[in-house]
């Protein structure tokens, strides 16, 4: 579903990503780990359309994104690492909203069974987001890739900010999407919620993907002392 | 995507109350401005239906002493003043010339508080010493006038910008741009239709308050009618001119704080460097001649024709009609010397009076085609207009009067040069004023304006689709 | 703190490209806006004097002639421009520039420039006092909407918050690094105007004292509109939020309040009509003593009571012409009743002043334009001055002429003339506007409102906040 082949973006001679070959396919939650400025966010970007790439090329469900952005956004939903939505409408209005402009009409019937299956409580449905938590508001985002019926899921640190509870029900949420054949991509700097739901990880370093792993086949300390190593690995040079 | 943003955009600016925000300063700005403006017509219809009141009253003691006169009964008033001598009813019983105010006189002040909306001209006396300026505090002239005119030119484009600089901006500083550019739209266009939609509203807003106030104000529909859509679609085009820049700044510009300052930079170039530019070059280039210079002009010229009539009874008549009018034998009285002089004063002074005359065409020429530069001065000239009280309006006033003066002389100097007598018979006679208003069309200026802002739109869209990727990172 | 702050907000300001262009521009205007009024004042002032010579010339030159032909005949008043002119035109522009001086009758001033211009020229004009008083205010806005909410929006305040500071030690640097820069603008452009009007060939004389008064009024007026700017700025969360309400400030107090002012002004105390104010006079001539008109019954009062006075019983025994006498008391008594008619307009006026001073406590603006326009001899109050001048030397000639006519000649002697010399005889027309002293004195109110202001915004501006937030 998603794929990237050689995936260059330089600004200014700056590298901010090098030569990525990535491959998501339906049903893998794919995790991308690395520290700031790794190229994790430039990845998403250019996934999303929002910055065009200096060479090679991403595509979604084998469109290519560059050449037909509109059309690959109508596969993905985005889920930014700080989902702000508009305060002064409900849950509810929000996601009629969002699902509406993309041109799909949905019954109210069916709007109120998205966020549902989202997880949020039904009291909350026409509250104003104003009062929405981080973790609603995401709720309200799994909502809007759900009535899209999204088949890529681009997370951006989607875990940051949440207290545990609200991390693991986002974790469990997530499976249930990948179960119906969603292929997810998600930023993090959370190494143990990354172990606990992707079925890939990967490890990101000056816009460079240094190590790839089945999450299965590696055990939590190993992840971290391989991220570790990774990390420090110019220090170890010098 | 149109009716979903349709739906929520009206839902949003309800919840943060812009719309009764917007509602409530409309009110009050239109309510104020055409409140006042209503009542300076007030002020100006009442002086002309007293001043004419004052001549029919003038004429009644006219016919009853002319009646008096022809019956031979002797009369209690100055000799020289009787009417039944022509040139006494050409300067003791002179008539209005009024400039009745047009139906939409309230909207727009123009030069309405600069000139005189009625004269009375008489038979001797020079044509250009007829004072056409009012008498005005020119502290008021100097900070005009806070007219319907006024909210619209100025005050109105300040709220379309307070209202719409942040349209996209506002997103991304919020954050929920990415959110919505991660959706398959065009963002140039989801910014174009709520910048349309809220151009839609505000429009609404405006045309609702104004009919209200207008409502409230007793505004007489039946004359107005016809020129209201006229009114309303120049201030929907100037609106739409200004959306159509908050437009632009919005696609080009990124953060609220910088579109504030480019829209309202442009706010400031429009409305108030343009103008007064424009103005000074078109006093630069084709200056006035001195007003001053032009006095001694016309004293040398006085002098020279006062000169000619050497003798001194001639001189001193000049200015003592009483004693001219006593001497019975006298058969070429002072007023035949006095208007024939005139005359020949007034010829020659004809090429100075006309070089005013062209040079204010000329500038006005010159300010029609540059006008353009700036729809603020468009706006307001056809408001003015509108309104009948722009400068070609109070020109158009002058001519007819000047043109009125020489038909009451002319009615009265045949019975002057063949020595008869005014009498009661000559009365219904008397011509009257009537002012021909000067007919303005405006449908150019609102479809030019409609067009410009149009095109701008549409310029936006065709050269930001890069601008647009990078603003959302 | 207060030093540090300073040359860090001065820095800043100086290193955006924004604001330098934008300080570019305002010199720009004003330097150009400068040139065209130093050049229109020198043209002015030319044809000044030249219409002053040949006008004399024509009064001196009559000829013989009876003087109250020469009476009737008048002469004319011209109004100069002067020097400061050059900083304010004030209401010049509306204001006529010539008095025609005869027999019976007060004229008023006639020619405004405004009447002969377009109706652009009621947007205003490219002169010093539109920038002084409209753009350099939008300057200030510009260099300091975001004096605070920066700090907030780069997050910078919670730092300085860490570290115990007084919030007016750190405003007073942030208002420094704003004022010095306004400062040194308007310091140079007065500068400038004094060189230019020292060098100017001299026509009015020109004094530095009003020049550093008027500086000194519009020094207040910007610390006024920097106070309102940084406070704001200080209170509110969002830049953007920031300048919108300045301008909104800004737009109050230089557009909306003075026209709010001006309407309110005119319908509580207005002016007649000018048809309607000849009328008034008219009546009031009618009912009076009318030097042309023996038969009245005034006149035949008169006539009693100066035969009586004289101790004889024929008009033709009285030493003196009674028909110059009778034609000086009716111009007295038409002086009267145009002066009680002036009056009315003036005290219309004066009211109408109250209106401006009752609102300027809500811009001060208003007191700003009218202090700048009376030190630069450009405000409403001198042309009445000069008005009333020049019918105090109106009354004066038509004395001079009616004198020599009533001296010279006998009763019914209406065809005596004056030597051809005689003319020059009459004393020119002089008029020197009030001095500097007179003109503070009588804006007094004006200066204290303007002062209530500068001291009411420091207040505002330093002590509404006491910790940063």
């Amino acid at each position: 579903m998603i794929t990237t082949h050689n995936l260059t973006k330089t600004y200014n001679e700056q590298t901010a990503l090098d030569r990525l070959n990535l491959q998501v396919n339906e049903g893998e939650i794919y995790c991308l780990l690395g520290a700031n400025g790794a190229g994790k966010t430039t990845t998403i970007n250019l996934l999303l359309g929002f910055i065009s790439p200096s060479s090679g090329n991403a595509f979604i469900n084998n469109i290519e994104v560059s050449k037909n952005t509109k059309e690959t956004k109508k596969f993905l939903a985005y889920i930014p690492e700080n989902l702000m939505l508009y305060p002064n409408l409900t849950a509810l209005e929000n996601l009629d909203y969002f699902s509406g402009i993309a041109q799909k009409k949905l019954s109210k019937k069916d709007l109120v069974s998205f966020l549902t299956e989202a997880g949020l409580q039904e009291k909350a449905f026409n509250k104003r987001i104003s009062s929405f938590s981080k973790g609603m508001r995401q709720k309200v985002g799994i909502a809007i890739a759900l009535a899209k019926d999204a088949k890529v899921l681009l997370l951006d640190e989607p875990t940051s900010g949440l207290d545990p509870k609200a991390s693991n029900e986002f974790g469990r949420l997530l499976g249930k999407l990948s179960k119906k054949g969603v292929a997810t991509l998600m930023a993090t700097h959370d190494l143990f919620r990354a172990k606990e739901i992707a079925t890939n990880i990967g490890i990101m370093k000056d816009g460079q993907l240094k190590e790839e792993f089945i999450a299965n086949h590696i055990s939590l300390p190993d992840l971290e002392n391989t991220y570790l190593d990774t990390m420090n690995f110019k220090e170890a040079v010098l | 995507m149109f009716l979903y943003n349709f739906k929520y955009e009206l839902k949003l600016l309800l919840r943060s109350q812009w719309i009764q925000l917007l509602s409530i300063v409309l009110l009050l700005l239109f309510g104020f401005s055409a409140y006042s403006g209503k009542g300076k017509v007030a002020k100006r219809e009442a002086d002309i239906a007293a001043a004419h009141n004052e001549v029919k009253e003038s004429d009644q003691v006219m016919l009853q002493l002319l009646d008096s006169i022809e019956k031979g009964i002797k009369v209690n008033a100055r000799p020289w003043t009787t009417p039944n001598k022509p040139m006494a009813v050409g300067n003791y019983y002179p008539r209005v010339a009024a400039m009745t105010p047009q139906p939409l006189a309230f909207v727009a002040t123009g030069q309405a508080d600069l000139f005189t909306h009625y004269i009375k001209p008489t038979v001797s006396g020079d044509d250009f010493a007829l004072n056409f300026t009012e008498m005005t505090s020119p502290v008021q002239l100097l900070f005009g006038n806070f007219d319907l005119a006024f909210v619209v030119v100025y005050l109105l484009p300040l709220l379309i910008i307070a209202f719409s600089y942040n349209v996209l901006s506002s997103e991304k500083e919020s954050g929920s741009l990415r959110l919505l550019a991660s959706q398959p739209i065009d963002i140039r266009k989801w910014v174009l239709q709520k910048l349309v939609l809220r151009f839609f509203w505000l429009s609404i807003l405006v045309l609702i308050s104004l009919l209200l106030v207008f409502a409230f104000l007793n505004i007489n529909w039946s004359s107005i009618i016809t020129i209201l859509p006229g009114l309303f679609t120049l201030i929907l085009s100037y609106m739409l001119f200004w959306f159509a820049l908050s437009f632009l700044v919005n696609l080009f510009v990124d953060s609220s704080a910088k579109n504030a300052i480019s829209l309202l930079g442009l706010w400031v170039l429009f409305v108030l460097l343009v103008p007064s530019i424009l103005n000074q070059l078109g006093t630069t280039l084709y200056p006035m001649p001195s007003r001053t210079l032009m006095i001694n002009q016309m004293r040398s010229l006085k002098a020279d024709a006062t000169k000619k009539q050497d003798k001194i009874l001639d001189n001193f008549l000049r200015d003592h009609p009483e004693y001219a009018i006593n001497d019975s034998t006298q058969t070429r009285g002072f007023y035949h010397n006095y208007m024939a002089s005139q005359k020949l004063v007034k010829e020659e002074l004809q090429p100075v009076i006309k070089s005013y005359e062209t040079q204010l065409r000329k500038q006005q020429y010159w300010l029609a085609r540059l006008k353009w530069i700036s729809p603020a001065v468009t706006v307001q000239e056809s408001l003015n207009k509108m309104a009948g009280t722009s400068t070609e309006d109070y020109q158009q006033f002058r001519k007819q009067v000047i043109a009125f003066a020489e038909t009451w002389r002319g009615f009265l100097t045949p019975f002057l040069y063949n020595n008869q007598k005014f009498s009661s018979k000559d009365y219904p006679k008397i011509p009257a004023f009537n002012y021909a208003p000067k007919e303005h069309n405006n449908t150019w200026v609102t479809i030019s304006m409609g067009v410009c802002s149009v095109l701008l739109f549409v310029l936006g869209l065709l050269i930001t689709r890069k601008q647009m990727i990078t603003s959302i990172t | 703190m207060t030093r540090k702050t300073f040359i860090k907000e001065f820095k800043e300001l100086f290193r955006e490209g924004r604001l330098r262009i934008a300080f570019f521009l305002v010199v720009l205007l004003l330097g150009v806006s400068v040139w065209i009024s130093a050049q229109q004042y020198q043209k002015i002032n030319k044809q000044h004097e030249i219409a002053k010579t040949a006008e004399r010339t024509i009064w001196d030159n009559q000829g013989k002639k009876n003087p109250h032909s020469a009476a009737h005949y008048g002469t004319y008043a011209f109004k100069p421009k002067y020097p400061l002119s050059l900083v304010d035109q004030g209401v010049d522009k509306y204001t006529g520039t010539s008095i025609f001086l005869e027999a019976h009758k007060r004229n008023e001033a006639q020619y405004s420039a405004a009447a002969d211009q377009t109706g652009l020229s009621r947007f205003g004009d490219l002169t010093p006092d539109f920038i002084l008083l409209f753009i350099i205010p939008l300057l200030i806005i510009l260099l300091g909407y975001n004096s605070f909410t920066k700090e907030r929006e780069m997050g910078t305040i919670t730092l300085l918050r860490s570290q115990e500071i007084t919030f007016w030690k750190w405003a007073m640097g942030k208002w420094a690094a704003l004022f010095l820069p306004i400062l040194i603008l308007i310091a140079s452009l007065f500068l400038i105007a004094g060189i230019i009007l020292s060098y100017l060939k001299d026509f009015g004389v020109f004094q530095w004292d009003s020049l550093f008064w008027i500086f000194l009024v519009y020094v207040g007026y910007y610390i006024v509109f920097m106070n309102l700017v940084l406070f704001v700025s200080s209170k509110v969360k969002k830049s953007g939020v920031s300048l919108v309400l300045s301008i909104s400030i800004w737009i109050l107090t230089c557009l909306a309040i003075p026209k709010v002012a001006s309407n309110v002004a005119e319908n509580k105390y207005p002016y007649p009509t000018r048809q309607e104010f000849a009328v008034n006079v008219l009546k009031d001539k009618k009912q009076g003593l009318d030097g042309h008109n023996p038969w009245s019954k005034e006149a035949q009062l008169l006539q009693k009571n100066v035969l009586k006075k004289h101790g004889v019983d024929s008009l033709h025994q009285l030493p003196f012409n009674f028909d110059a006498y009778r034609m000086q008391k009716g111009e007295e008594h038409e002086a009267e009743i145009y002066f009680k008619h002036y009056n009315y307009l003036k005290e219309q006026f004066s009211k109408q002043s109250g209106v401006y001073k009752g609102l300027a406590s809500f811009s001060p603006y208003l007191p700003t334009r009218f202090m700048s326009m009376a030190i630069s001899h450009t405000d409403y109050a001198t042309h009445w001055d000069f008005a009333d001048a020049a019918e105090k030397y109106r009354i004066a000639t038509q004395k001079f002429l009616n004198d020599n006519f009533a001296e010279n000649s006998k009763y019914g002697n209406w065809k005596y003339q004056a030597d051809a010399d005689f003319w020059k005889q009459l004393p020119a027309f002089e008029y020197t506007p009030p001095e500097l002293r007179t003109v503070l004195s009588k804006n007094a109110s004006n200066l204290f409102i303007l002062g209530g202001w500068v001291i009411g915004s420091f207040i505002l501006f330093l002590f509404s906040t006491k910790k940063i937030k």
